[in-house]
């Protein structure tokens, strides 16, 4: 039989596309090569584009909805389990050490679904003020997150540097280095759940050849890191961050209700009681 | 037949029939050429330079029912100070409005050098009497429009009837006088590029200081193809009467680099001379916001989000 090899490509808009550079990097497998795109500062300029049309359109859906595209992307993990266990094998990850990571990933999927119609109660409040007021702190998804994931090959640590910003309603872009291949076999499975083009992108590549376009870009509005920088990147990134004010934030935390908060902006509401 | 005196206008219809009918198009020689000249790359110093001369050569457009008093303010506002944060950044060569906001538009202007444009002889489809389209022009004359963007009767054009499609442009322009005189061809209803050669040579015969593509409600607008077809009768009309038209391309055109590649196209076909708000315009809304974020992105190195710019 023919050995049919996959083509990986970068995933933005809905749509499986080259790098615009036409350039593409090797990952070696259990002695089998990946050609990976090697997203340029063009494709960056692209997929924020797109991000910001998906942050509209995903923001704009009910978190009825979300919740249920949420819950349709763990079926479709869920169906393609093996798959996803091999390919984690063929990075030298035991095969149990595999099919624990990926029971992890969906249980976690399902959490974020569910709370996706929850997180407003847990995190607004209703502030106490002297006065006949209501004072609502109001919460809001920050906008188009930029979301560096971490340098483990693990479809769980993956799943948790984009889900705590797609619950809130934000729009991600997902770059992935170590774990590149592995993105981007769950970009089709992305592309099959049902979420509007643009709401989650997947870019693969090298960081440092874009961190500074990511971190002055003025349509990002968060930039999230989810492993560390070497040679001062991080400050570099904060100092070019500062210019529109985008929101850095490294090593976040993944686990529980506090796993939103980065990506959540508060709007203080007054009102009158009605007396 | 119209009523029009031959005598008045530069050119004999029977000359211009002869044009017309000889009118012949190689479009996949016309698309491999405009095809290659979209690969010109333009280097940063050239491309500020575009970027701004794209600016000084937009006519800001609105043409919504829903324009009020508000709107027109708003936009002339822009026109007039596109970057209210960046002075260099010139101001746009027009606004361009329904008649109806001409006056409003005209004072909102006053101190400036930009100008008002008004769409009439009942913009977008043009489908009424002639005696309609003349009191509409004149209505935008007299509230003081410094130039009027018609459409062509394109009824006539598809029927065939080329002599009322050229009559009719002439007694508009007999209205206008020395308003300078925009004529739409409206290159989505036309379809063929021989029909887009022939409606801008009876444009330009009848008296037309410009050709413009689109009216912008199709949802065929511009494309680079139709600017080719035109600019070439442009200068194949200057070759017989030495007179100088204008282009202007209007319709579709969003980004900045676009935009360019139709500077690149007038500079390599035309000359330097066309490169200039009295021979080529745009018409924008939203190509003028995203020329503006490239503007600021080439001095800071940042890409841009548009809620940093004003609204227009």
């Amino acid at each position: 039989m023919i050995d049919i090899k996959k083509t990986y490509k970068n995933y933005v808009d809905g749509k499986y596309v080259r790098s615009e550079s036409g350039k593409t990097y090797t990952k070696e497998l259990k002695n089998e090569f990946y050609e990976l795109p090697l997203t340029s500062r063009k494709d960056v300029r692209d997929t924020v584009t797109s991000s910001k049309s998906g942050f509209n359109k995903w923001n704009g859906l009910t978190p009825y909805t979300r919740m249920q595209i949420l819950y349709r992307l763990s079926e479709m993990i869920e169906g393609n389990k093996e798959s996803y266990i091999e390919l984690l094998v063929s990075h030298g990850i035991s095969k149990q050490k595999a099919n624990k990571d990926i029971e992890l990933a969906i249980e976690n999927i399902i959490w974020f679904a569910g709370l996706a119609d929850k997180w407003e109660q847990l995190a607004g409040n209703l502030n106490p003020v002297s006065e006949e007021y209501f004072n609502i702190s109001h919460q809001n998804p920050i906008g188009v997150v930029f979301s560096l994931s971490s340098s483990t090959v693990s479809l769980n640590d993956l799943l948790l540097s984009l889900l705590p910003p797609l619950t809130v309603g934000c729009s991600v872009i997902s770059y992935s280095e170590e774990s590149s291949v592995l993105a981007l076999k769950f970009a089709e499975d992305i592309n099959n759940s049902d979420f509007p083009p643009g709401s989650l992108n997947i870019l693969t590549g090298n960081f440092e050849n874009i961190l500074d376009d990511v971190s002055k870009h003025v349509e990002i509005n968060l930039v999230a890191l989810h492993r560390e920088i070497e040679n001062n990147g991080l400050k570099r990134i904060q100092e070019n961050a500062s210019s529109s004010v985008k929101r850095v934030v490294s090593l976040p935390s993944i686990s529980g209700l506090s796993s939103i908060l980065p990506y959540l902006e508060t709007k203080t509401v007054w009102h009158p009681k009605g007396t | 037949m119209g009523n029009i005196k031959i005598s008045d206008v530069s050119m004999q219809w029977s000359n211009v029939l002869e044009m017309v009918y000889e009118s012949r198009i190689d479009s996949v020689g016309l698309n491999e050429r405009v095809n290659s000249l979209a690969t010109r790359s333009i280097k940063k110093d050239s491309k500020l330079e575009a970027l701004n001369m794209i600016v000084t050569m937009c006519d800001l457009t609105t043409l919504e029912g829903e324009d009020t008093e508000g709107k027109i303010s708003q936009m002339v506002a822009k026109a007039i100070k596109p970057n209210p944060l960046d002075t260099s950044v010139p101001s746009v060569a027009a606004v361009c409005v329904y008649p109806s906001l001409v006056t409003i538009a005209k004072e909102k202007v006053q101190n400036s050098n930009v100008k008002v444009a008004a769409v009439s002889s009942y913009f977008p489809s043009g489908q009424v009497p002639m005696e309609s389209k003349l009191l509409d022009t004149k209505y935008a004359i007299d509230s003081g429009a410094d130039e009027i963007d018609i459409v062509i009767n394109r009824k006539a054009f598809l029927e065939g009837d080329y002599r009322k499609v050229y009559d009719e442009i002439v007694a508009l322009k007999e209205v206008c006088q020395d308003v300078h005189l925009k004529t739409i061809l409206e290159v989505g209803d036309l379809k063929t590029y021989e029909n887009i050669r022939k409606a801008s040579l009876i444009s330009l015969a009848a008296g037309s200081d410009f050709i413009k593509t689109s009216t912008g409600k199709l949802s065929i607008g511009s494309s680079r193809q139709a600017c080719y077809v035109m600019l070439k009768s442009v200068l194949d009309f200057e070759s017989l009467t030495g007179v100088k038209a204008g282009i202007k391309v209007a319709g579709g055109i969003r980004d900045a680099k676009d935009a360019i590649r139709y500077l690149v196209m007038i500079n390599e076909e035309m000359g330097s001379d066309w490169l200039n708000p009295e021979l080529f315009r745009f018409g924008a809304s939203s190509l003028l916001d995203d020329v503006l974020k490239q503007i600021k992105k080439l001095k800071t190195g940042a890409y841009q989000a548009g809620y940093y710019f004003p609204r227009g």
